[in-house]
């Protein structure tokens, strides 16, 4: 299964996680819902669906979590039958990122979440010291920069 | 049910000279169910490695036909690892290099049938 990223600083520790937690599927996204890598996906649909999915995920638990504790949710964990999903919010000096990732039976919640850990602080010490001139992500430019996210993916830029 | 089930099991095993640590862990999520841990010292990461180390043993003796494993020890310069198994969950005891290793695992394997019978009671 292939790795690909839109920023190349974020293979790096990116490929740790997955060789490190024996993660199946992987995905880094802008709290909007833009892809930032993956790893274990085949189609764009499929990292498109995921992404919105977890993106939508990710803004009504950090809610619910403002309602019932006063702050966001640190991460989500479901256990499926045959598979888990953990879902987490990593910050980095190039803003905030969500996390996404599916582990069988070969990892653990306790593995995820320990090099998880490691996840972030290798993205903060990998992100480049000059900031791209990126503006937030607008809704008439969304469709635009996703699609040219997903050729850079996979490999049809 | 107490709030703390297991903490007779802990503390007879860290009553043990030359023990720091010892917690009973989730196999399956390697994540701490119940510890007694020293200041400073990281129960999540010795719990979620010696769980994946643990499970790997066990799934190697039954692959090679081996049986169940009674005991597992990790030794390094450091330290040592010692690890029993009790249905879903993993009692792991983090000791120093000078551990009487026998007088631990005495302890452990005495402790196996209480983790049983406790972690039967306890929704993990």
């Amino acid at each position: 299964m292939q790795m690909t990223v839109v920023e190349a600083w974020i293979e790096g520790p990116l490929k740790r996680f997955v060789v490190d937690a024996g993660a199946e599927l992987a995905l880094l996204l802008h709290p909007s819902g833009q892809v930032l890598a993956q790893h274990g996906f085949a189609r764009a649909v499929d990292v498109m669906s995921a992404c919105a999915l977890a993106a939508g995920i990710h803004a009504s638990s950090g809610e619910l979590g403002k309602l019932l504790d006063g702050k966001p949710f640190r991460g989500l964990h479901h256990v499926g039958r045959t598979r888990q999903i953990f879902l987490a919010e990593a910050q980095s000096p190039r803003g905030a990122f969500i996390f996404l990732t599916v582990f069988g039976p070969e990892s653990s919640l306790g593995l995820v979440r320990l090099y998880f850990e490691e996840l972030v602080k290798g993205l903060a010490d990998a992100a480049p010291d000059e900031v791209a001139a990126t503006g937030p992500a607008l809704a008439e430019h969304f469709e635009r920069d996703l699609n040219r996210n997903l050729a850079a993916l996979f490999g049809r830029a | 049910m107490t709030a703390r089930p297991f903490a007779s099991i802990l503390d007879s095993l860290t009553r043990q000279r030359w023990v720091t640590a010892a917690l009973v862990v989730s196999e399956r999520d390697g994540i701490v169910v119940e510890s007694n841990l020293q200041i400073g010292q990281s129960g999540d990461r010795v719990a979620a490695l010696a769980a994946s180390l643990y499970r790997k043993a066990r799934l190697s003796a039954q692959a090679a036909g081996m049986g169940a494993v009674s005991f597992m020890q990790l030794e390094a310069p450091g330290g040592r690892l010692c690890l029993v198994g009790g249905g879903e969950l993993v009692l792991v005891v983090v000791a120093e290099p000078a551990v009487n290793v026998g007088l631990v695992r005495v302890e452990l394997l005495r402790a196996v049938g209480e983790l049983l019978a406790i972690g039967g009671e306890v929704e993990l």
